[in-house]
C-alpha cells in the first residue's frame, strides 16, 4: 500500500477534513430546499453515519458533496463546503475533479450498475488511478490486482479481465470499493452500499469496509437507513429528517440518549432480536413532501409531543451537552416530558 | 463466433428462398408475355415456340422457377435482351458504383450525425439542441430530388465548381471520381446524417443518465473522457446496428437520386431495365439487392455482437 501518513490521530487544533456549514439544495421549480440548512464535520479517521428514512434527502447531499449533482434541476441554495482547508464550491470545476477520485471517493447504492458494462473491470479501475497519478499503465494494473485483492476478490489477477456481468452484486460492490480506495482518499462517502445486496452479503461487505477503513485510515461517510449498520461503525451520527439534520452527536449519545423525538422513535422501531429492520413501526404518519413542507418543525405533523411552538416556529439545533445536538424545542426532553403528556 | 455466424446464415437462407420465391412470381404476374418481348420486332410463330421452347416457357411455372434457381446458383442470371451482356456481368459493372456512392454517403452522415447527436444530447435543451433537431427535421423533409436538383443548379450550373452528372471509376481517376461523386453522395448523405443524428441522440441520452456513468465522473475523469468514453462507447451498439442497416437502405434506396445525377449505378440499371422489360436484369438485380440487404443484416447482427461483452463473454 502507498504512502499513508503514519499517524492519522487529530491535534485538538486541526481543523476538521471536511466541515459542512449550513447547506441547503434545492431542485428548481421546488416550493422548499430538499435539504434545508445541514452542518456537519467530519475528522480524519474519522466514521459519520447519516441515517434517515428513503428521500430525506442523504444521496444529494452526498452528491452535492462530491461536486456529482445534476445542476440544473438542483441547485446549491447555500451553504459552504470546506474540505482539507479547501473551499468546495468556489473551486475551479478543474480543481473539484482533481480532487475527485482522489482525496474524495463515492460508492453507490446500485453495485448492479455503477460499473461500465463496456469495460473489464481491471481497466475502470486503473483509469482511476492513472487519471490521478502519473505511473505507468503497468504499474496502475498491478495497483488494480493490489486493490482487488484487498477487496477479498479470489484470484484478483485472474478477475482483472472480467467484465462486469460475469461478477455477482456483492462482487461488484467490492470493486466499486476498490476503485474508490485505489488512489488512498482521506474520505470515502459510501451511500447506502449493501442496501441492494443480500443480508449475508451485507455483513461481508460491511465487515470489509471497517477493516478497510482501520488499515487506510481514510474518513468516511456512511449513509443509510439502517440503525443496524450505525451501531456497528459510526463514530459520530447525523439524524436527518425531510432535508434537516434533526439530531447529532457521538454514537453512544444518540443511542444511549436521544433526545429529538423521530430519533426516539426510530430507536424504538428498532427490533433487540438480532434481525434488522428500518421502517417506522412506531411512528405514525407520512414524510412531508416538498409541496406540504410545515413551515414551523418538519416533524410536527408527526410528532406525539407536537405543541403550538413547534408549528408556529421551526427549532434550531441546540448544543445538549458536549458535541450533542437536538433540533427540538423540547429537548432536552426529560425537562418537558411531564409536561408534554 | 463461428456458430453464431452460422446460425444467423441459417435464418438467412429461408430469407433469401422467399425472395426469390417473391421475385419470380410476382413478375409471372405481370402482365405482357415474354416470349413477345424477347422476340422483338419477329412476331412470325416459328420464332416465338422456338423462344418459349429455348426460355422454358412453356412448362409448368414451378419447374421455370427451378430452371431459374438452378441457373442462378450456377452464376448463370440469364442474358439481358437490351444489351445482349449477361446479367451477372451487367451486375458486376455497376454494383461497384453503387456501393462506391453509398459509402461516400454513409462517411458523410456519419461525419455530421454522429457528433451533431453527441453535441444535442449533451447540450440537451439548450440552443444547440435545438437548433441540431431543427436542421435535423428539414434534412428529414426535404426531398432527396429537389436538393439534388437545387445542388446541381447552384454548384454545377450557377457555380460551375462541380460536374452536374457523369461518373468516373476512382481506379481511373480519382479526384474526377470523387468531383462526380461528392454531390450525389452529399444529397444521399444528409438524410441519413438526420437519422443517425436523432438516434445517437436518444442513446447518449439514455447511457449519459446511467450510474456508470455518474462513476466514471465520480472518478474524476475529463468530462470529454465521460462522455466520449464511457457514455459513447455504450451508446455505440445501437449506432453501429442502425448504420448497418441504412447502409443496406442505401443500396437500394439511391435509385432516385442516381437518376438525377445520371450515375451508371445500380439504381439506373433497375430502371432502364423495368422500362424495357428486361425481365432478366429485372429479377437478377432484385436478388442482389435482397442479397445484399441480408448481407448487411447480418453485418450488423456480428457487429452488435464483437461490440457487446455480454454477448462475446457468452461463448
Ligand atoms: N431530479 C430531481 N428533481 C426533483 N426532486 C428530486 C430530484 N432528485 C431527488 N429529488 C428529491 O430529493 C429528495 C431526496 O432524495 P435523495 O437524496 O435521493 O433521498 P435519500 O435520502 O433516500 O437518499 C427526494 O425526496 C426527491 O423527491
Ligand atoms: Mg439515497
Amino acid at each position: 500500500m502507498g504512502e499513508r501518513p503514519e499517524n492519522q490521530a487529530n491535534h485538538p487544533d486541526d481543523p476538521p477534513l471536511l466541515t459542512v456549514e449550513n447547506l441547503s439544495i434545492r431542485f428548481r421549480n421546488a416550493a422548499a430546499n430538499t435539504v434545508d440548512g445541514i452542518s456537519f464535520n467530519v475528522d480524519r479517521g474519522e466514521t459519520l453515519c447519516i441515517v434517515g428514512e428513503s428521500g430525506c434527502g442523504k444521496s444529494i447531499s452526498a452528491l452535492a458533496l462530491m461536486g456529482l449533482l445534476p445542476m440544473p434541476p438542483a441547485e446549491i441554495a447555500s451553504g459552504r463546503m470546506v474540505f482539507d482547508r479547501r473551499d468546495l464550491l468556489t473551486l475551479s470545476p478543474k480543481a473539484r475533479a482533481d480532487l475527485r477520485g482522489d482525496r474524495m471517493a463515492m460508492i453507490f447504492q446500485e453495485p448492479m450498475t455503477s460499473l461500465n458494462p463496456a469495460f473489464r473491470i481491471g481497466d475502470q479501475i486503473a483509469e482511476g488511478v492513472l487519471r490521478h497519478r502519473s505511473i505507468s499503465q503497468a504499474d496502475a494494473r498491478r495497483r488494480a490486482v493490489e486493490m482487488l485483492d484487498r477487496v477479498k476478490i479470489p484470484a484478483a489477477a485472474e478477475r482483472l479481465d472480467d467484465y462486469p456481468h460475469q461478477l455477482s452484486g456483492g462482487m461488484r460492490q467490492r470493486v466499486m470499493i476498490a476503485m474508490a480506495l485505489a488512489n488512498d482518499p482521506d474520505l470515502l462517502i459510501a451511500d447506502e452500499p449493501t442496501t441492494a445486496l443480500d443480508v449475508t452479503i451485507q455483513a461481508q461487505i460491511l465487515e470489509l469496509m471497517r477493516t478497510l477503513q482501520e488499515e487506510t485510515g481514510t474518513a468516511l461517510i456512511m449513509i443509510t437507513h439502517d440503525l443496524g449498520v450505525v451501531a456497528e461503525i459510526a463514530d459520530q451520527v447525523a439524524v436527518m429528517y425531510a432535508g434537516k439534520i434533526v439530531e447529532q452527536g457521538p454514537v453512544d449519545a444518540i443511542f444511549d440518549d436521544p433526545q429529538h423525538p423521530y430519533t426516539i422513535g426510530l430507536m424504538s422501531s428498532l427490533p433487540s432480536l438480532g434481525e434488522r429492520q428500518s421502517r417506522l413501526t412506531t411512528i405514525s404518519g407520512m414524510v412531508p413532501t416538498i409541496e406540504t413542507m410545515p413551515s414551523g418543525c418538519r416533524f410536527a405533523p408527526r410528532c406525539p409531543f407536537v405543541h403550538e411552538t413547534c408549528i408556529a416556529r421551526a427549532p434550531e439545533l441546540t448544543s445538549l451537552s458536549r458535541n450533542h445536538l437536538a433540533a427540538c424545542h423540547f429537548a432536552p426532553l426529560e425537562a418537558h416530558v411531564v409536561e408534554a403528556v | 463466433m463461428l456458430s453464431f455466424i452460422a446460425r444467423r446464415l441459417a435464418i438467412a437462407i429461408p430469407t433469401i428462398f422467399l425472395v426469390s420465391v417473391f421475385v419470380f412470381f410476382l413478375q409471372k404476374l405481370l402482365p405482357g408475355d415474354p416470349a413477345l418481348v424477347l422476340a422483338g420486332e419477329e412476331r412470325d410463330p416459328e420464332t416465338l415456340a422456338f423462344i418459349r421452347e429455348k426460355y422454358h416457357l412453356n412448362e409448368p411455372i414451378l419447374t421455370q422457377y427451378f430452371y431459374w434457381v438452378s441457373g442462378m446458383l450456377q452464376g448463370d442470371f440469364g442474358i439481358s435482351l437490351r444489351t445482349n451482356q449477361p446479367v451477372l456481368e451487367l451486375i458486376g459493372e455497376k454494383l461497384p458504383v453503387t456501393i462506391q456512392l453509398a459509402v461516400m454517403a454513409m462517411i458523410i452522415a456519419m461525419i455530421i450525425g454522429i457528433p451533431a447527436g453527441i453535441l444535442s444530447a449533451v447540450r440537451k435543451g439548450t440552443a444547440v439542441d435545438y437548433t441540431a433537431n431543427i436542421i435535423a427535421l428539414s434534412g428529414l423533409s426535404i426531398p432527396n430530388f429537389w436538393l439534388g436538383i437545387m445542388l446541381i443548379m447552384l454548384v454545377s450550373v450557377h457555380l460551375g465548381w462541380l460536374p452536374a452528372s457523369g461518373y468516373e471509376s476512382p481506379f481511373v481517376d480519382p479526384v474526377r471520381s470523387l468531383e462526380t461523386m461528392i454531390m450525389p453522395a452529399f444529397v444521399l448523405g444528409t438524410a441519413l446524417a438526420a437519422t443517425l443524428m436523432r438516434h445517437t441522440r436518444s442513446a447518449m441520452l439514455g447511457v449519459l443518465k446511467t450510474d456508470y456513468v455518474r462513476t466514471a465522473r465520480a472518478k474524476g475523469l475529463q468530462e470529454k473522457v465521460v462522455v466520449l468514453k464511457h457514455a459513447f462507447r455504450n451508446a455505440l451498439l445501437p449506432i453501429v446496428t442502425l448504420s448497418a442497416l441504412l447502409f443496406g437502405e442505401l443500396l437500394a434506396g439511391a435509385v432516385l437520386t442516381e437518376q438525377i445525377f445520371t450515375i451508371p449505378g445500380f439504381g439506373k440499371l433497375i430502371v432502364d431495365a423495368v422500362f424495357t422489360r428486361d425481365y432478366a436484369v429485372v429479377q437478377g438485380v432484385v436478388m442482389c439487392t435482397a442479397v445484399g440487404f441480408i448481407l448487411m443484416n447480418l453485418v450488423a447482427d456480428v457487429l452488435y455482437f464483437l461490440l457487446n461483452p455480454r454477448m462475446r463473454t457468452a461463448l
